[in-house]
């Protein structure tokens, strides 16, 4: 008897939680379109997964986005290099969509800072993460002076394959 | 069953704050004498970790306008600080505070002594230790790099093993209760303690992959705030407003449809942070509906407390306790319907990856978390341990905090309205970043205003504290009192 009142409360709020369990974390694990890559898309090799975990540690993330949506405030993005579908993050672990856009986004950058430039390429971005003010001065984005020769070098690889692995983009879409 | 029941109770219930006549019961008298102990480490330790919240803040928002500030310092990046705020900001601050309310009311409201004291203030350091180590392993270079699960293990499973444990605490005394109904911050608190092993789990120990380890990450965060942080914050108002205005809540049948739609709906709030993003339409569709359903449970609590403070504002002028209280009240409606408004997909897809968010978030945790928090404390300082603050401090306090929440909401609210427009006129992040700069500059002065307020408030607690005439324990006021302040 001294339970009744709290049993009850239990046995519903499960019931709800349990509701929005299985719509947000089970449904999303059978549905085809996330659990498989897109078309082209190629596993990251072993120094782009060390960048990347630079690209994590440093917090990155916060600042910079990776994903082109279908909207007007995306449409320059949109336009040159497509709307990001789902399976463009098949390997990504964990995700970096990020959530704020204090810098540009950086889900295509491997196009825009491309391996084919070479060199001037990758002088460039190490630079930059080195410090960003001297290529613009206005920039915020902080200095990462600290960072190896070697885990500069892998934070590159990384930033280039961001979508460098995409097809050009039709005029169409 | 529970429907019925707790209507045929609305009668008793409402009476529940103003309890007539319990009799002498030598049980009872006995639990009196308890010493608080659990409680009060909670809720120092929280109000601890929100000063280290507030500087922490300061020093990133100083980065935002003056990057050279502390540079080179791979500890102090302001990729690495600024999940540290995150997580102080919310282990820290948010749930050992309102951990420490909730310590407070669940004896009281069951009649019953604390489960076990000494559990409770174990677990209260074991949660300050292990966020100690959380966050230096943070700064150290462990993050796991995934929003509000950064925290690596082994510290992000102490949070679970401690929870787990506190929940056990809170759910024994609960079942050894003496008052059989329960007051909605019972409610509350039960639907606080009871998933979270569980979202915690999924959030912190998954091991998915790309979009499905989003929608897991955005179901846990949110989560997080919706049925972890909010549920405390909500006991607790719903505990010291009746007794702040010595008035018994305005209706029960009302704070019951609250507490059941917040629980139905808050859970799919989730995906609202992937909206227009790459997932299923579904999980959007679904997100943006339950985010528009929550203003069913938030006009509820508006309507709930505007109808017990209404005819007590003038209690507003000498209570500095109940003005904070008042403060947590709009900001917990403003910062709710401001979040379901964000969700609106033609509003969403201007302003989401503004500074906007940061404003709406800290309209959440400064506006409702810290407001909220100070009125518990102060309402426990007076009404409990029957000392007397220093009022002219605490108006410092108040206003200063109100100050700095206004100049902090108003300025991110401004530039993430300005990027959005921006954006969609064709500028880039890089072109806005110049626009930034004065609204991230009255961003760090409204935070320094915030934390000399917060200094005068825990000048103020320690002087309070330290001089008091007596010692504590024989201060604490007895149950029966407690209940019957509102009856006067």
């Amino acid at each position: 008897m001294r339970y009744i009142r709290v049993f009850p409360i239990i046995i519903g709020l499960s019931i709800l939680f349990g509701l929005a369990f299985s719509g947000l974390a089970v449904a999303p694990a059978f549905m085809s379109s996330i659990t498989e890559p897109s078309v082209g898309l190629v596993a990251y090799t072993p120094s782009e997964l060390k960048g990347r975990h630079i690209y994590t540690r440093e917090g990155c993330v916060y600042c910079h986005s990776q994903q082109v949506r279908n909207v007007k405030a995306d449409e320059n993005l949109a336009s040159t290099f497509g709307i990001s579908k789902s399976g463009d993050y098949y390997y990504d672990r964990p995700h970096l969509l990020g959530t704020a856009r204090q810098g540009p986004d950086l889900s295509n950058e491997g196009q825009i800072w491309s391996r084919e430039i070479g060199e001037a390429a990758r002088d460039y971005l190490i630079g930059h993460f080195k410090n960003p003010r001297n290529y613009n001065p206005m920039s915020i984005m902080p200095s990462f002076d600290y960072l190896s020769e070697q885990e500069l070098s892998d934070l590159t690889d990384y930033i280039q394959s961001l979508g460098a692995w995409k097809s050009p983009v039709e005029s169409s879409s | 069953m529970t429907l019925t029941q707790t209507n045929s109770d609305t009668t008793t219930q409402t009476n529940l704050l103003s309890s007539p006549n319990p009799g002498p019961n030598p049980f009872r008298i006995h639990a009196l004498e308890r010493t608080d102990h659990a409680m009060q480490v909670w809720l120092f330790s929280g109000l601890f970790w929100l000063t280290i919240a507030m500087i922490i803040g300061i020093i990133g928002a100083v980065k935002l306008f003056y990057p050279e500030f502390l540079q080179s310092v791979p500890a102090l990046a302001y990729g690495r600080l600024r999940p540290v705020h995150v997580n102080i900001g919310i282990f820290g601050f948010m749930s050992m505070g309102y951990l420490g309310a909730a310590f407070y009311m669940v004896p009281r409201l069951t009649q019953a002594p604390l489960f076990s004291e000494t559990l409770g203030a174990l677990t209260a350091w074991g949660w300050n230790f292990n966020l100690l180590g959380g966050c230096l392993a943070i700064v150290l270079g462990f993050s796991k790099g995934k929003e509000y699960s950064e925290i690596p293990f082994p510290f992000d499973m102490g949070f679970g093993l401690l929870e787990i444990a506190v929940a056990g605490n809170i759910f024994s005394t609960f079942l050894l209760r003496r008052e059989q109904r329960l007051y909605v911050s019972l409610w509350y608190i039960l639907l606080a303690i009871i998933p979270f092993p569980i979202y915690y789990t999924l959030g912190n120990a998954n091991r998915f992959s790309g979009i499905e380890d989003a929608i897991v990450n955005w179901f846990y965060s949110h989560n997080l705030f919706g049925i972890w942080l909010t549920t405390l914050g909500l006991a607790t108002l719903y505990y010291i407003v009746p007794k702040q205005v010595k008035k018994p809540l305005y209706s029960h049948t009302i704070s019951f449809v609250g507490f059941w739609t917040l629980a139905a709906f808050y859970p799919w709030n989730g995906g609202h942070h992937v909206i227009w993003g790459p997932v299923p339409m579904w999980v959007m569709s679904a997100s943006v509906t339950a985010s528009l359903a929550m203003f069913v449970p938030v006009f509820a609590t508006i309507v709930n407390f505007g109808g017990t403070a209404l005819g007590a504002l003038s209690v507003l002028k000498t209570d500095v306790s109940y003005r904070f209280s008042i403060l947590a009240y709009l900001g917990y409606a403003g910062a709710s319907l401001w979040g379901s408004s964000l969700a609106i997909m033609s509003f969403n897809a201007k302003i989401h990856f503004t500074y906007m968010t940061i404003a709406h978030v800290h309209l959440g945790f400064l506006g409702f978390g810290i407001a909220g928090l100070v009125a518990f404390t102060y309402f426990y300082l007076e009404k409990s341990r029957k000392l007397s603050y220093s009022q002219s401090l605490a108006e410092w306090h108040f206003w200063l905090t109100l100050l700095g929440i206004i100049g902090y909401v108003a300025s991110m609210a401004a530039i993430g309205l300005i990027e959005g427009n921006q954006w969609e006129m064709g500028n880039s992040p890089t072109g806005t970043m110049m626009l930034r700069t004065p609204y991230n500059i009255v961003r760090a002065i409204s935070g320094g205003l915030l934390l000399v307020g917060q200094s005068v408030f825990i000048w103020n607690i320690w002087q309070t504290l330290t001089t008091s005439p007596a010692s504590s324990e024989e201060l604490i006021v007895p149950e029966n009192s407690q209940l019957e302040v509102a009856q006067k």
